[in-house]
Parts: structure tokens; C-alpha cells; sequence
């Protein structure tokens, strides 16, 4: 319990500073508010179209599948590295041929282009 | 007293300038960026002083005002090598090309015995919003009207998967330190890969800027090798004045060990037979003295980017010399309108 | 107690590491620029933060303010939280998690969220764009890390991080998986946006998703990407280094001495290596150093296994 209020000390202690030190200029010199031609995004001299948020075309969309597979592999890996002494090599064994097995989803993705920039 | 001791802080630093560059205006940016008193920025949004070096088009000076207004307070005008535009704060800050000018301007800015300079444009939002509609956005269904003053992208085709998502038109340039100064574009992208392309105008003519040293210090920035960069420019900056062979073995070892031409696609940027890593080969045997030329060839930088993902179309548009780039924006289907 | 006096400790360490980071950035930048670096380096960064303090914050058009204003907080509090479970010495740590690198892993999933908010809240293209495309390469980077670290907790038979230290009592980790090393310093340029893995902020976007912002808001920014990297420092000396161990001088001094080794380290790389487009990136991080990962794991799983 006592590790849980320190992190959360820590956590909260950061995020006071953080806000903070936003906060803390704006009693300096220039806190004066925005003005629009001020707020206008930042182009190089060029005039925005429209708004950026968009439905953006993230082009690496099939590759965050293949990160799922291997993040909910890492559930597995974390108990499995405690005991792996004990179990010895079975436990090796059983994590190549896991391992392994998702290699192979590797070199599909590899060679369906899902690292390239779609 | 606080403030008074932050200021002093500030005075003391280099000065953060963000330079817009106009005709022949490059070597003296150039030069500048090597001096410890000054600081180049990126974005108007890190710098205090906007440093207009060279003569500026007639049809730039919108933008000139656009990014002048960009800036954060407290900021002032610099004029290199040109008169000031009309529109501007009267022209206190008219410096000779000295580093030691900017950074008396600066001091003087940051312990406030100068004034921030006002803004040039009106201040009023883009558009009016009207705040009509199912959303309040002012206009039909889920994305049409001008939410809070601006339209949203609409969808179109992709020309690499197909998808059909918003295609967002981003007018950049003329001064855009990641572009060659002058160049503006008006790039249609989805997510980062650029769709088409346009080159409203082209950069402006920097004579005596074609230095393989200095062209291949250009590009590594991209390639965030700054410091890298900054050795180049001052191998070149050099060995003007003397024309003694300078020393290259270094530079060129600290070259390959930063796996700069491992970094570059093979392919990109094809252009007369020689894609980017070819001309950086190129410049670098031009460097060690090598009699070479670009090989001739006509096309348009317009034609050269549509397909590309964003940091290699910024490569791209920085590796050629100066001249060559100019005759890559003459001609085509990308010469519109502009100056 | 030692709760308390860890907490005071991983504060000052933080903030004085933050300027040793960003003096040492400063100097590494100058080395790779042909410069020699300078005393005034130490004074730079706070000649900086004052530029910053100073100046006005601009409020892009329609930001999304609320993330604005938590992405370089919450950048800082993941900084925090990731060092508090790193020992200083034996007990002396904030939190002794028997689960500390899954808590670690938990900091660098949700680093990946803040850079993208702070990319994302300004409304402005060049921000945006930095913040997705960082997030293709720092999940890939975050996969690597836990794979290394898993590697570096076999030994241990612990998740926690001062068991992992314990058992380094004769041999290092960096002796015993260099490569695992390499890997998590990769990861740690990836968290800080920093040289070959700084897909957020990069130059060729004008600076990614600070561009837009400015004054404080830079200011916040700039000190929660330092305070990361001294947490990077911290768990590398921890997990790779040894931690504490060492003879001679007491615990926390080494632990100090080897922390500086790592932001000198990091400092280099950020300048010496060119950054891959992301496209080439992504193909190098799944293909090469991901089976890389797998291979530590294995090479270090059959010496656990020989060597009891």
C-alpha cells in the first residue's frame, strides 16, 4: 500500500509541476491573451485551408494489428519469466515454439507490405 | 526582481531569430547560423526576432506579414539587404549583415528598452462562424459548414491504398525553413503522403549558393544531423577565402559513420538518371574536387513528389543546387499563378 | 521513511539531471558539430528556460486546450512515475513494486498517448502529423524494450527492479545480453524524441508537435522530455549497469556515476546517427531488431538455464 501512495505522490507531485510551470509565465511579461492572426497554425507565410483534424490516413493501420499480437503476448511473458527457472526447460521450449509461431506472423505481415507506408 | 533576473538570463542567451529568406539572401543566413550570438529557429513560434534577408517578391509580402504575426511576444523586424516592406513598424532595426546587430537588438529587446512590435493584421477571426446546423457547425450533415470559422477536409481518393479518407491541402511556404526559400507548395496529403502537388512559385535565385558543401549541408538537417550540418557549412565557409584544398577526411568519415546514405531510400527522388543518394554521392566527390556536373535533364518538382511519405518528399525538395531547383519550378504543369 | 527519502532523492535527481542532460546535449551537439564544448553549456539551459519563461504562450486557432495543458504535465508525471520504482541503494526506493518493469511498461504505452495529445491538441498540420507518425514507431520501440527487459528479469526471477539489481551482484547485465543494452538505449532515444528516433519533433517538420507551441508551454515540454530521459538513465543503470553495485564508493554514488555515463551516451547518439524515414524505420525495427530481441531472450534464457 505504502508503494502504491508513493507512486501516486510522485505521479501527482510531476503533474503539479507540470502544470505549474504552464501556468507560472503567464504572470511574466507577455501573459496577454492570443490574437487571431496570431492563432492562425504555422505554414511557413502559407494560409490554411481548413481545420487539420481530419480522419487522418494513418499509413501504418496494419501494423498496429500485428502489435496486438505480440502486446497481449507480452500478458504471457511476465508470469512466464518468475517461474521460468523452476519450470526449466519446459518452459523454454514452450515460449520458442510461442515465439516462433508469431514470427511467422511476422514474415506474413513483412511480406503483405504492412511495414511499408500504405 | 524575478522578472528582472530572468531578463538578464534571457539578454544573455543567443539571440532566437527565425529568418525569412529572400533573393540572394541564403549565404548571409548561411553565415549567420555558424555565429554563437545567434540562434535559428524553425518556427516563428521559438524565435523573438524575424530576420528578412534579401529582397522579398511582391506577392510574398502577405506571407511576410501572416508569419510576422505569427511570432510570440516579445518580437521585433530585422532588414538585411533590403529595404523595409511598407506596412511594417517604421524600420528601427535596419542591420548591416553583422551577427553583433542582431544581438544588440536582441538584448535590448529582452531587457524591454525595446518594444514589442504590434500586430500587422486585423485581429478578427478567418470567418464568421454562424452556428447553424445539427452540430452547431453552420452548414449540413456531420462535416459540412465552417465549424468555428474554417471548413473541415473533405475525403477523396488515395493514390497508395485506395481508402478514401480526408484530403487535407496544406499551402506551404515561401518561408518555410524546411523548404528552399521562395518555393512555396501547395501539397494535397492524406495522413503524411502527398497526393498531388503544385508549385504556386518558384524559390528564389541565390547566386553563388551551389557549393556541393553547402547543398549537402542542407539536407542532413532533415536527416536530424544538425551539428553535422553546421561542419559542412563551416568546411565551406572556409575554404572560400583561402582556396586551399580544405580537409575532407574527417568531414567525409563523420559522414559515413552517420549512416546518412544508409538513411535515404534507394530510388527517391530519381530525377535526369540520378536518384537522392547518387547526388549526394555526387556532391561530396565534387567536394574532394572532382570535376562533375548535375546531369542535364528537364522535369518539374511537381511531378516528383505526389506518392512520396512526407520526410522524403522534404528530402527531395532539398537535394538540388539552388539553380537546378529554380528550372525543376519553371517549367510544367506547377507553374500557376504566384509572382 | 525511506520512502520519504527516496521521494526527496528521485526529485532532485530529476530536476538536477535535467539540466545535466540538457548541458551534456548541448556539449554533444557542439562535439558533432566540430566546436569544443564550453563551460557556458552549463548555463545555457537556464538562459534558455528564461527565453521561454518570458515570452508570450500562443494559443493556437481552436486548440484543444484541455490536452494542451495535460500532455507535457502527464509527459513529466510518466517520467516520475517510471523512476519511482528505481533503487537508489538497497531499500532505498519510493516504491519497491514486485512488479516494477511491468509499471516501466506501463510509463512507455502511455508515453506514446501524451506525445500524440501534444501533437494532436494544437490543431495545426505539421504538430499533427508528428504525433501519428510517432506512434508507428513507438509502439514497435516499446515491444523491443519489454522483450529486453523480460530478458534482463530471467536471472532475476523477479519483475521487480531491485531484485533485478540483486542479481547483478557478480555479473552485469550489460556483460551478460549487451545487446538487450543497445536495444533499450534505442528505446530511450524513442521516448525522449530525440537523434535517430525522433519521429515527433523532428526537423523536418519544423520542429513535429512543439511547433506550435511556445513560452511556458514550451518550456513544460522541453523539461518533461529531459526528465524522461533521466528516468531512461536511471532504469538503464538499474537494469543494465548494475545499479548500486560497485566498490568503493557507496551505492548511490554509483548509481549517480553511472546514470551520467548513460545521458553522456544518449547525448552522442542523438547527434552522431541520421534518422531513417519512418517507412525504413518501421521495416528495420520489425524485421531486424524485434527477431534480435527474440534472440537475446533465448541466448539469455539457455545460459539462466546451464549456469543454475
Amino acid at each position: 500500500m505504502a508503494d502504491i501512495a508513493g507512486i501516486a505522490i510522485a505521479g501527482i507531485a510531476a503533474l503539479a509541476i507540470g502544470l505549474a510551470l504552464q501556468g507560472f509565465g503567464s504572470g511574466f511579461g507577455f501573459g496577454a491573451a492570443t490574437s487571431e492572426p496570431q492563432k492562425v497554425p504555422f505554414l511557413g507565410g502559407g494560409d490554411p485551408v481548413s481545420h487539420a483534424w481530419q480522419r487522418y490516413h494513418a499509413r501504418y493501420y496494419p501494423m498496429t494489428l500485428l502489435f496486438i499480437a505480440f502486446e497481449m503476448e507480452m500478458m504471457f511473458m511476465y508470469p512466464w519469466a518468475v517461474v521460468f527457472l523452476e519450470e526449466g526447460m519446459k518452459a523454454m521450449v514452450e515460449m520458442g515454439m510461442f515465439l516462433a509461431i508469431l514470427s511467422v506472423g511476422i514474415l506474413y505481415g513483412w511480406r503483405e507490405g504492412v511495414f511499408r507506408w500504405q | 526582481m524575478a522578472v528582472t533576473g530572468a531578463s538578464w538570463l534571457a539578454a544573455s542567451a543567443p539571440a532566437p531569430v527565425y529568418p525569412a529568406v529572400g533573393a540572394d539572401g541564403l549565404a548571409a543566413v548561411e553565415a549567420l547560423s555558424l555565429h554563437p550570438a545567434v540562434s535559428l529557429q524553425a518556427s516563428p513560434r521559438h524565435a523573438s526576432l524575424l530576420l528578412v534577408c534579401g529582397r522579398i517578391r511582391e506577392a510574398d509580402r502577405p506571407a511576410l506579414r501572416r508569419l510576422h504575426d505569427q511570432l510570440p511576444h516579445p518580437r521585433a523586424t530585422l532588414w538585411w539587404r533590403t529595404e523595409p516592406v511598407p506596412g511594417f513598424p517604421a524600420a528601427s532595426c535596419v542591420g548591416d549583415d553583422r551577427a553583433d546587430a542582431v544581438r544588440a537588438v536582441w538584448r535590448r529587446l529582452a531587457t524591454g528598452a525595446l518594444g514589442s512590435e504590434a500586430d500587422l493584421l486585423p485581429d478578427e477571426p478567418p470567418a464568421p462562424w454562424r452556428g447553424k446546423g445539427d452540430h452547431g457547425q453552420g452548414g449540413e450533415g456531420m462535416t459540412g459548414g465552417k465549424p468555428y470559422g474554417r471548413p473541415m477536409a473533405m475525403t477523396d481518393e488515395d493514390c497508395r491504398d485506395g481508402l478514401a479518407l480526408d484530403a487535407y491541402t496544406a499551402r506551404l511556404g515561401p518561408f518555410l525553413p524546411i523548404l528552399p526559400p521562395g518555393l512555396r507548395l501547395e501539397l494535397t496529403i492524406q495522413g503524411d503522403a502527398i497526393q498531388s502537388a503544385r508549385v504556386p512559385s518558384p524559390p528564389y535565385p541565390q547566386a553563388g549558393s551551389d557549393d556541393p558543401l553547402r547543398c549537402i549541408a542542407r539536407l542532413l538537417p532533415l536527416l536530424g544531423l544538425a551539428g553535422l550540418a553546421e561542419r559542412f557549412r563551416r568546411a565551406a565557409q572556409g575554404r572560400a577565402p583561402d582556396l586551399g584544398a580544405p580537409d575532407l577526411g574527417a568531414l567525409g568519415r563523420a559522414l559515413r559513420r552517420s549512416g546518412a546514405l544508409y538513411a535515404i531510400p534507394p530510388g527517391l527522388g530519381g530525377f535526369a538518371g540520378e536518384d537522392l543518394r547518387a547526388r549526394l554521392r555526387r556532391w561530396w566527390a565534387q567536394a574532394e574536387g572532382a570535376d562533375l556536373r548535375a546531369p542535364p535533364g528537364e522535369g518539374c518538382l511537381a511531378d516528383l513528389l505526389p506518392g512520396l511519405e512526407w520526410s522524403e518528399a522534404m528530402l527531395v525538395a532539398n537535394s538540388f543546387e539552388p539553380e537546378i531547383l529554380m528550372r525543376l519550378c519553371r517549367a510544367g504543369p506547377g507553374d500557376g499563378d504566384g509572382s | 521513511m525511506s520512502a520519504a527519502a527516496g521521494l526527496a532523492l528521485l526529485f532532485g535527481v530529476m530536476a538536477v539531471g535535467a539540466w545535466l542532460a540538457a548541458a551534456l546535449d548541448r556539449a554533444a551537439l557542439a562535439l558533432a558539430a566540430g566546436r569544443r564544448p564550453a563551460a557556458a553549456m552549463l548555463v545555457a539551459p537556464w538562459r534558455q528556460g528564461a527565453i521561454h519563461l518570458l515570452r508570450q504562450r500562443i494559443r493556437t486557432e481552436r486548440p484543444d486546450a484541455m490536452n494542451g495543458l495535460l500532455a507535457p504535465a502527464c509527459y513529466l508525471l510518466l517520467a516520475a512515475a517510471g523512476m519511482s520504482v528505481v533503487p537508489f541503494a538497497p531499500g532505498l526506493v519510493v516504491a519497491d513494486l514486485d512488479a516494477g518493469i511491468v509499471l516501466w511498461g506501463a510509463c512507455e504505452a502511455l508515453t506514446v498517448v501524451v506525445v500524440f495529445l501534444h501533437g494532436w491538441s494544437a490543431n495545426a498540420p505539421l504538430p499533427l502529423i508528428g504525433g501519428y507518425r510517432y506512434v508507428a514507431i513507438g509502439l514497435p520501440a516499446m515491444l523491443l524494450s519489454m522483450f529486453v527487459l523480460i530478458a534482463a528479469a530471467l536471472p532475476a526471477q523477479s519483475l521487480s527492479v531491485s531484485a533485478i539489481v540483486e542479481s547483478q551482484a557478480s555479473v552485469w547485465n550489460a556483460v551478460r545480453q549487451p545487446p538487450g543494452l543497445v536495444l533499450f538505449l534505442m528505446l530511450g532515444l524513442s521516448l525522449t524524441l530525440r537523434g535517430p528516433f525522433d519521429y515527433a519533433d523532428a526537423a523536418d517538420l519544423a520542429g513535429g508537435t512543439s511547433a506550435e507551441a511556445s513560452g511556458p508551454a514550451q518550456a513544460a515540454w522541453q523539461v518533461a522530455r529531459l526528465a524522461m530521459l533521466v528516468s531512461v538513465s536511471a532504469m538503464t543503470a538499474a537494469v543494465f549497469l548494475g545499479g548500486y553495485h560497485g566498490p568503493w564508493l557507496p551505492g548511490p554514488a554509483w548509481m549517480l556515476l553511472k546514470m551520467i555515463v548513460v545521458l553522456a551516451v544518449l547525448a552522442a547518439a542523438t547527434h552522431m546517427f541520421a534518422r531513417l524515414p519512418p517507412a525504413r524505420m518501421l521495416t528495420l525495427l520489425w524485421t531486424l531488431l524485434l527477431p534480435l530481441s527474440f534472440l537475446v531472450l533465448a541466448l539469455v534464457g539457455a545460459e539462466v538455464l546451464l549456469w543454475s
